[in-house]
């Protein structure tokens, strides 16, 4: 009988590792299919595994399955009992109307509740197919690599976020394996294992799994080897596009949506378009204005207007631009089309080659006032360009302008939006913002001490592990006191918010930034431009000159023009700043606009852990490192502290039938470690009687000979173990002195 | 050691010297109600032996000298007409005794061989349609000259089996030797000798033995040890469980004698030489390159496994 229940609960352990895998297994599928009652299909799994572990005859478990089956059906598709007659014979007509179609092979007039019964009948299948695996092969080898190859293919090719799945598909796996290695070895010994003697076997095995976990969460991962397929894959099947919105599975790239920020983001290589032009450019696409202590949104403040251009038409927009003569072209190839315009800093007007287009008559460019993103559009729709050109004339600011006094004072109602703060915004931003501009006394002066803030303060440019503002947090504050790293949302998020707090008009900028040279010609050079670029900085308004750029965002380089028209002694500054900025954007080019891997509402307790560890980075790993350095130690000094301990466990022990067994074991291990070791074919009483005549005593052969009697004689014998206790204390301290 | 059997083996002493270790494993067969094969050159003792442990267990003691002619009429006895009482009336064999000494049982052709050995094991014997029963004790001790000598009949395997143990009895070392020139200078000590222990004693010793424990973790490990007699490469032909059950028997015997009521690994370990050696099978190339079947039954012991918890508890 103990048996029996030792067996099922055995069993019954392998069926829920198998249930929560399975589960991993359903998530992805009923997410991806839109697929609702996972509950009520897990259900379904339950019973089928509950009923392969009682073994019930087969006809008891057809009727229970078909009917769950049936019932679901019923009550999904029609809300249906499926004891009353229109339950029943909606079944009935599903299944005969049905039964015709797959008849004749018109496979795509299945109904949908046969579907379902189709799916139901597969997991029944599957996990016929677990239980012969477990109870007759015992490997799950197979369907573990199905289930991670499973997962990584839904990950790498769905917006399905499998890294916490495969976390625990591969935990659940291991032991999983363990469980019918130990069920594999006892089978073949033969022996009969009962719990306590189970617990040991496995024990040592569920611990490695578990210590392998936490260092495999803790150890630092590196990047990817090789470049994400996906784009490849994409461009090569003609899928490619790079474009927000719609049911694109980018990862990165130019989103709209930034009212959340933060968490990491995967690489994505997919070309955007090529740019023509004789130097590197800041391409900006648009401006936010509204911070909402997570994240961007467009103010209704500032009514979103539209101001309508023609093509090679000069366009008037907030930002100044340099004098017509220096004016260059740069010629834009979208090999992803975007449908709006890449601008470049003193951007003057869009041009279209005459032959281009020419199917639509009407072609114009509409700027939305508020953002600044110009669209073009002909035959009133807003069209994807392949090619465009935009002349632009870089600004010059005169240092002197920059650094004048502001003559009349800034006007808080026109400014009033780039001017914003949530309410909910910590103090202790302010206050450091406060701090950081001590001493400067121009707006330029003190944009320019904030924009150099990051990068002499450590902060550090990071693209994974980035943490997400928790429902109380602020992403700014969390960014500047707790993480110290992040990436160009980070930094220019928070020189903005901290612009805004010293009264200086600050906006979000989003766009491109860079690219690789790909070609050279001449003075002109191509650029390529990838998701990777996608980009986000400053625009500050300083008084006396206008919008001017910066480029907070550690590792990269700003690109405005000054003319140091007087001497200063910032000029050093501003160039020395400059080239420290210029050593590491070549490492750090890549900065990304980027939508979030994962789903950051949906945190669970495996997310909430590694968050937990990855903060605690150092922390964890002095832990790690401590306690297998005390098992080390205590490993190598067994010798001394064993032979202690085990006297100090039986001081108060009685010797008996019980503990007589043990104390006998745990005297031949110190008498093991002192190097008197029993070999596997030496009888107890020849070692025994080696021992003696090495410690010149006649204990160890007394003790053995009743232990002897214990193991060899008849059970029902009584023996004195009591007067036997002094031996063994007398041997364990000679051994261990 | 135990009191009675400690007096058989020091009684045999008196006239055997230095074969202590030759009785002891004689008494370990008769006490188990095994047969024993002592195997040596003739002259060192082999029916002295014998001899004394008869006379020391006041048993009949009969002796049959094995020549190549003799017959298995011989052995069993034969039934002879007598003109008196018009009757065939039978005259009953050597084999008939308490203790039974088979003096250089290879010389003899393998049908008398065979008429011993099948009612060794059968302690009967069947004659004219007529079935006698030996009386208990019955003891055979076989002695044989190593089989290269010269004009011997080697025992067949199936035959060999029905030994217990087989038993080299060696040469005395030069002191013993010494000593037993010594004593053969008067008269043969061997009728001083008296009975220690009278039959019914050793028929309940005989009882005794059967109801000594073995725990089921020791016969695993005689099984062990069976086993890995089947598996060894040089070997042609491992031992039966028929062998198992003798060295199980012997070292029963073997526990009684050391006064313990349950077997301990030692006991298997130094018996298993003695049951096992003569049941193995070499393959001819193994014995030509000179590895005996008791150096194959070291290296098995030196890879057993002995056990040193109790079998698993139910």
């Amino acid at each position: 009988m103990k048996v029996k229940s030792f067996h099922y609960t055995e069993l019954g352990l392998y069926y829920l590792v198998v249930f929560l895998i399975l589960q991993e297994w359903l998530i992805p599928i009923l997410e991806l299919t839109k697929t609702g009652h996972m509950g009520l299909i897990l259900i379904f799994i339950g019973i089928c595994l509950t009923i392969s572990l009682f073994n019930v005859h087969f006809i008891i478990s057809w009727i229970v399955k078909i009917t769950y089956i049936g019932w679901f059906i019923a009550k999904v598709y029609k809300d249906l009992s499926f004891l009353t007659s229109d339950g029943f014979s909606f079944l009935l007509s599903e299944m005969q109307y049905n039964l015709v179609v797959v008849i004749s092979g018109r496979w795509l007039e299945i109904t949908d509740p046969f579907r379902t019964f189709l799916f139901f009948v597969l997991i029944w299948m599957l996990i016929y197919l677990i239980h012969y695996w477990i109870t007759v092969r015992r490997t799950i080898f197979y369907f573990l690599i199905l289930t991670i190859f499973f997962i990584a293919t839904l990950d790498t090719f769905t917006e399905y976020d499998g890294t916490y799945a495969m976390v625990k598909v591969v935990i659940l796996g291991l032991l999983m394996t363990v469980f019918l290695y130990v069920k594999n070895i006892i089978i073949q010994s033969g022996i009969t294992v009962h719990w306590y003697k189970y617990f040991n076997l496995v024990m040592p095995a569920i611990l490695l799994i578990g210590l392998v976990s936490v260092v495999g969460i803790v150890l630092p991962k590196s990047d990817p080897q090789w470049p994400d397929p996906v784009p490849f894959i994409k461009a090569a099947t003609g899928q490619g596009d790079g474009v927000e919105g719609g049911n694109s599975v980018s990862k990165v790239g130019y989103g709209t949506n930034d009212s959340r920020l933060g968490g990491a983001f995967v690489a994505d290589d997919t070309v955007v378009f090529l740019a023509q032009a004789d130097a590197k450019q800041y391409w900006r696409v648009e401006t936010k204005d509204f911070y909402t202590s997570k994240g961007w949104e467009q103010s209704a403040n500032i009514p979103n207007e539209s101001a309508y251009f023609n093509v090679s038409e000069d366009i008037n927009y907030s930002l100044p631009t340099g004098p017509e003569e220096n004016a260059k072209i740069a010629e834009i190839t979208q090999i992803n089309p975007f449908d709006f315009i890449m601008q470049p800093y003193g951007m003057k007007r869009v041009e279209l080659d005459p032959d281009y287009n020419s199917e639509y008559s009407e072609l114009g460019l509409i700027m939305n006032t508020n953002t600044e993103k110009i669209y073009p559009y002909g035959d009133d729709k807003i069209l994807k360009l392949d090619r465009y050109s935009v002349v632009y004339s870089k600004p010059t600011y005169l240092y002197s302008d920059l650094q004048s006094e502001p003559t009349v004072p800034i006007d808080p109602v026109a400014f009033e939006p780039y001017l914003q703060l949530p309410d909910t915004l910590p103090d202790r931003v302010v206050d450091l913002a406060n701090d950081i501009v001590k001493g400067a006394t121009t707006p330029y002066q003190k944009a320019r001490a904030i924009e150099s803030y990051f990068s002499r303060n450590g902060y550090k440019y990071e693209t994974d592990n980035v943490a997400i503002p928790t429902a109380d947090q602020d992403y700014v504050d969390q960014f500047l006191f707790e993480t110290k790293m992040g990436y160009c949302d980070n930094f220019s998020t928070s020189m903005v918010v901290m612009l805004r707090s010293q009264g200086i008009p600050a906006r979000w900028v989003k766009g491109f930034m860079g690219g690789e040279i790909v070609d050279t010609n001449g003075s002109i050079r191509t650029y390529e431009v990838t998701n990777n670029n996608a980009h986000s900085w400053v625009e500050a308004y300083i008084p006396n000159v206008g919008w001017v750029n910066f480029e907070p965002t550690v590792g990269f380089s700003n690109m405005r023009s000054i003319e140091f028209d007087i001497e200063t002694s910032d000029r050093e500054e501003e160039l020395v700043l400059e080239e420290e900025q210029q050593q590491t954007v070549e490492e750090l080019e890549r900065d990304r606009e980027q939508q979030p891997t994962s789903n950051r509402n949906d945190k669970n307790f495996f997310a909430n852990l590694v968050d937990l560890i990855n903060r605690n980075h150092i922390f964890f790993v002095i832990i790690n490192l401590s306690i297998l350095f005390a098992g080390i130690i205590l490993l190598i000094t067994r010798k001394k502290w064993l032979p202690k301990l085990y006297v100090q466990l039986n001081r108060r022990k009685t010797m008996n039938e019980a503990s007589f067994e043990t104390m006998y074991t745990q005297l031949l291990k110190v008498l093991e470690f002192r190097g008197y070791k029993r070999k596997n074919d030496q009888t107890l009483h020849s070692f025994a009687k080696e021992i003696d005549s090495t410690f010149g005593t006649n204990e160890m052969s007394k003790i053995t000979h009743v232990y002897e009697q214990y193991i060899y004689g008849k059970h029902d014998e009584n023996i004195d173990f009591n007067k036997l206790k002094e031996s063994w204390e007398y041997l364990i301290n000679r051994s261990s002195s | 050691m135990h009191q009675k059997i400690e007096s058989i083996i020091s009684n045999i002493e008196k006239v055997m010297i230095g074969k202590r270790e030759v009785a002891q494993l004689s008494v370990v067969a008769m006490l188990a109600g095994g047969h024993v094969l002592l195997e040596d050159v003739p002259g060192v003792g082999k029916t002295m032996m014998v001899r004394s442990l008869a006379k020391s267990v006041g048993a009949e003691f009969k002796r049959i000298q094995f020549t190549p002619d003799l017959l298995p009429s011989d052995v069993i006895g034969v039934s002879i007409y007598n003109p008196k009482t018009l009757q065939f009336e039978f005259r009953p064999g050597p084999i008939l005794g308490n203790i039974v000494l088979a003096d250089e049982i290879n010389r003899t052709s393998p049908k008398t061989q065979s008429a011993l050995l099948e009612s060794m094991e059968e302690a009967s014997i069947s004659i004219d349609g007529q079935t006698i029963h030996i009386p208990k004790p019955f003891f055979v001790m076989a002695t044989q000259n190593p089989i290269e000598y010269e004009g011997t009949y080697p025992l067949p395997e199936a035959q060999l089996d029905r030994f217990m143990l087989k038993i080299r009895m060696g040469y005395p070392s030069p002191q013993e030797e010494v000593e037993v020139l010594r004593r053969a200078e008067h008269n043969q000590p061997i009728g001083t000798l008296d009975s220690v222990i009278s039959l019914e004693e050793l028929l309940e010793l005989q009882e005794e033995v059967k109801n000594i424990y073995v725990e089921d973790s020791i016969k695993a490990y005689i099984v062990q040890i069976a086993r890995a007699t089947r598996k060894v490469s040089e070997v042609y032909l491992g031992v039966s469980p028929r062998a198992s059950i003798a060295l199980m028997k012997a070292s029963q015997a073997f526990a009684k004698m050391q006064n313990r009521d349950y077997v301990i690994p030692d006991d298997v370990q130094y018996l298993a030489p003695y049951v096992f050696a003569h049941r193995i099978i070499l393959r001819p190339e193994a014995r030509y390159e000179g590895i005996t079947q008791e150096a194959i039954l070291n290296r098995i012991i030196n890879k057993a496994i002995v056990p040193i918890k109790r079998y698993a508890e139910k």
